[in-house]
């Protein structure tokens, strides 16, 4: 029996693509208030950041619960006995404690095994990407979980965000509170470090911030996968795309939506882009 | 949304019961928020051992009313206070006692005052009361709960809510009070560990016990700018900060008040409090031997502990070091006018070295900065064409490794500092810094010191005269005219952003006149006026 996939939706990846992958997406929970959501099913992304700009008080998020998880590992019981779940980084949200609480639940009736991602967005996105593809090429549980470890020291993401202003207001920033209290308006560009956001650099314009994400992936010459992610600012995103693709296939980057949790810290206008890194033959 | 008319005793237990443990999670994040000399080396903890001897001895008492249990708080907070924040804590205690006297349960209004009461007697604790620490969130949160309960409502929860909220705030704003906060560029430890335990009570009434098992509490990030430090001289021979010196007296008829008095001038950041039989003692002295032999009369002497002060501050200094996280690297900015010395500093610069135009620093004025850093790697910005050769100069003067970044303009330092790469090597970074160079424009505005002839412009004496990336190329009637005409003279259509640092002399109504005229005449830029305060150039323009 092949292994059965499991993400939570931080990965950002979208429901079409979760179809087509044949993976199960567990939402996490957006508050706004004492409004409670399911993100992205409840919820969508767009209306998420409508009201993310309208209203006073910023949402917060929550893991799923371990039940969530727990109803989707029984689901999947039914037709394997291995199941492989890949979350969010744990410095950033407790999924990872929800996934393994549950998992202990199911000792017994199925291998399971939660691997911390140490990312979020399609840095984790493309991971559960390269995943699938194992397993459809006939890798067992123990073979993919090397895989998903291996492949997160080759994961990169570099965000640009139009504003500082939400990174303030969200508290759990990591090693980025260096870049508040900037006189100027800047946009920072920031990374996942060690399942922590952390500072790259600053630019002062859009088109300063996109000459950095394109000198960001020139960077790398061996790419296995790439996306680009936006908040609402499509036009931003293909702009970029249209410029990667002198490095890299366009029609081969995955286009996303930036989840909640990033998008409470980078507000509407943000930019996301992942690459992973091939193997080092 | 529930609500919450009253809380009994056990409850007002387990609620702080649930937030010491909220508090506990945090105490090591609150540790690293510490800033010397502000006293206190590990507030987090000493806060968080605090209420675990409060909370024991709550559960200790016989009394389940409100009050039993509130005044078994503030006696548990006494015996086990442990630092200035612990000291300060048991009086937030004290005052809930008082302010709940005699209640089996307790409403909202009783909590309100009980929490105007607890602000009292935190203040009248310590002898100089300090704006910026937890005595202010308290003060801010006992007002915000008071106003609640005067608008009318007597839900709990939500006076409770309102408090939380102001404390919030309240822990933000602690840099704009405390300068060493802002210099540090963070929040006041003790003041985010109030907001933490009443946080921690307050997710408890609303039965978030999950939420709080898994979660963490966050800590308050300012977005006040930082300040970058300006250079002092460091003499071997400082004054010593001596020891800190703590401990519980235990006794008959003590006199909190008079102790108080007479060890007033023994040292600084003194705090008195306690009752007739056990009285608790923080004081930062040159002798502490004195103050136990004083001590020793009264009564005896427990928890004694006497911490010398000037070790703490090495390990200080270390932790400073281990605190810049993603780079060792330290930027040094040359700027004259406190506006742009702040601009630096808001951006990261460690240092900014006073000076510019017609006040060129020395290479011995340097030097003395990047010793002062922290950092064994500087980079230097002179953002002067005659102060780059004066800055390579430092090379060779230090051990520590120095890269001049060849920066002429205000402007170009800026984008020097903001292209700063946190996760690139020293040199890598030099290099990064100055290739950014060509992507800003810089216009300065000064006025003519004589008559001339340059450039084939005729400038008379005093009149306004603009230079493009150094170079003077315009002249006009009025500053705005020359603006305009060099404005004119660049491509704009790429550009995003332009930045107008006004000098001292600069006009308010000219500097709103001038901005108006950029934003009317190129919509599509983002137009940023920031004071620089810089003397001679009335205006310094970055177009990126």
């Amino acid at each position: 029996m092949a292994v059965k996939i499991v993400t939570d939706t931080l990965s950002d990846i979208t429901s079409d693509l979760a179809e087509e992958l044949g993976i199960t997406l567990v939402p996490l929970y957006v508050r706004f208030g004492e409004t409670v959501y399911k993100d992205r099913v409840e919820i969508t992304s767009e209306e998420f950041y409508r009201r993310l700009v309208s209203e006073a008080n910023l949402p917060s998020t929550t893991q799923p619960t371990p039940n969530d998880f727990l109803q989707v590992y029984e689901a999947l019981a039914e037709e394997t006995d291995e199941i492989l779940v890949i979350v969010v980084s744990s410095k950033l949200s407790g999924t990872f404690q929800s996934a393994t609480q549950a998992k202990e639940m199911m000792k017994g009736k199925c291998n399971i095994e939660v691997v911390d991602s140490l990312s979020v967005a399609m840095g984790m996105g493309l991971m559960v990407v390269s995943a699938v593809d194992a397993v459809k090429n006939g890798a067992n549980l123990d073979d993919v979980v090397a895989l998903v470890r291996k492949a997160v020291s080759r994961s990169h993401v570099a965000y640009l965000f139009e504003t500082l202003k939400y990174l303030a207001k969200g508290g759990r920033i990591g090693k980025a509170s260096g870049l508040l209290g900037s006189l100027l308006s800047v946009k920072p560009i920031l990374t996942i470090k060690e399942g922590e956001l952390a500072p790259l650099t600053r630019v002062r314009s859009l088109s300063a911030g996109l000459d950095y994400l394109c000198s960001y992936a020139a960077g790398f010459s061996n790419i296995e996968g790439m996306a680009v992610e936006h908040a609402t600012n499509l036009d931003d995103a293909d702009q970029l795309v249209e410029r990667l693709g002198a490095i890299y296939p366009k029609e081969r980057i995955y286009r996303s939506v930036i989840s909640p949790v990033v998008g409470t810290y980078s507000g509407p206008n943000a930019l996301a882009l992942t690459i992973l890194e091939g193997e080092k033959k | 949304m529930s609500q919450k008319k009253t809380v009994a005793g056990q409850e007002l237990r387990d609620m702080f019961s649930a937030a010491a443990s909220w508090l506990e999670k945090s105490s090591a994040d609150i540790d690293a928020l510490n800033v010397f000399p502000v006293p206190d080396g590990d507030t987090g903890t000493n806060m968080m051992l605090t209420m675990r001897s409060t909370m024991d001895e709550a559960y200790r008492a016989p009394d389940h009313s409100a009050a039993g249990i509130a005044h078994a708080m503030a006696r548990g907070a006494l015996m086990g206070a442990r630092g200035n924040s612990g000291v300060i804590l048991s009086q937030i205690w004290r005052g809930l006692a008082q302010g709940l006297e005699d209640k089996e349960d307790f409403n909202a209004a009783d909590l309100a005052a009980a929490f105007q009461q607890s602000a009292q007697i935190a203040y009248k604790g310590v002898s100089n009361p300090v704006e910026g620490t937890m005595l202010t969130v308290m003060k801010d949160l006992a007002k915000a709960a008071q106003a609640e309960v005067e608008a009318g409502n007597d839900d709990i929860i939500a006076v409770l809510e309102a408090a939380v909220n102001a404390a919030a705030e309240s822990v933000a704003y602690t840099p704009m009070l405390l300068k060493v906060l802002k210099d540090a560029g963070v929040v006041d430890a003790g003041g985010q560990g109030v907001y933490t335990i009443l946080e921690g009570a307050l997710r408890f009434l609303r039965g978030e016990t999950e939420l709080m098992r898994l979660r963490k509490p966050q800590i308050i990030v300012s977005d006040i700018p930082h300040s970058a430090s300006q250079p002092q001289t460091i003499s071997v021979d400082e004054v010593p900060y001596g020891y800190c010196t703590e401990f519980l007296l235990k006794g008959e008829k003590l006199e909190p008040d008079i102790i108080k008095k007479r060890l007033l001038k023994k040292g600084e950041s003194l705090i008195v409090v306690g009752d007739d039989s056990a009285v608790r003692i923080h004081i930062h002295t040159l002798t502490p031997g004195n103050i136990l032999q004083f001590a020793a009369k009264l009564g005896t002497m427990h928890q004694v502990s006497i911490r010398n002060m000037d070790e703490q501050h090495q390990d200080f200094l270390e932790m400073q070091k281990e605190r810049m996280p993603t780079s060792d690297t330290a930027v040094i900015a040359v700027a004259a006018g406190d506006g742009l010395a702040d601009v630096f500093g808001s951006l990261g610069a460690a240092a900014v070295v006073p000076g510019g135009q017609t006040m060129n620093p020395s290479t011995k004025d340097i030097l003395q900065v990047v010793e002062s850093t922290l950092s064994d790697k500087v980079i230097i910005l002179p953002n002067n064409k005659n102060i780059i050769a004066a800055a390579k100069q430092v090379e060779s003067l230090t051990e520590k490794k120095i890269a001049v970044v060849p920066t002429k303009t205000i402007p170009q330092g800026v984008v020097a500092l903001l292209s700063f790469d946190y996760e690139a090597e020293f040199n890598t970074n030099a290099e990064i810094m100055e290739k950014a160079l060509p992507s800003v424009k810089t216009i300065e505005i000064t006025r003519s010191v004589r008559a001339t002839k340059i450039n084939g412009l005729k400038i008379k004496r005093k009149q306004p005269i603009g230079l493009l990336d150094g170079e003077l190329i315009a002249v006009g009637d009025t500053n705005l005219d020359v603006i305009n005409q060099l404005l004119s003279r660049l491509d704009l259509e790429k550009a995003e952003v332009i930045t107008i640092y006004f000098g001292e002399d600069a006009e308010t109504e000219e500097t709103e006149q001038i901005n108006a005229g950029i934003t009317e005449l190129y919509p599509h830029l983002q137009v940023e006026l920031i004071r620089g305060g810089q003397p001679h150039y009335s205006y310094i323009i970055s177009i990126e």
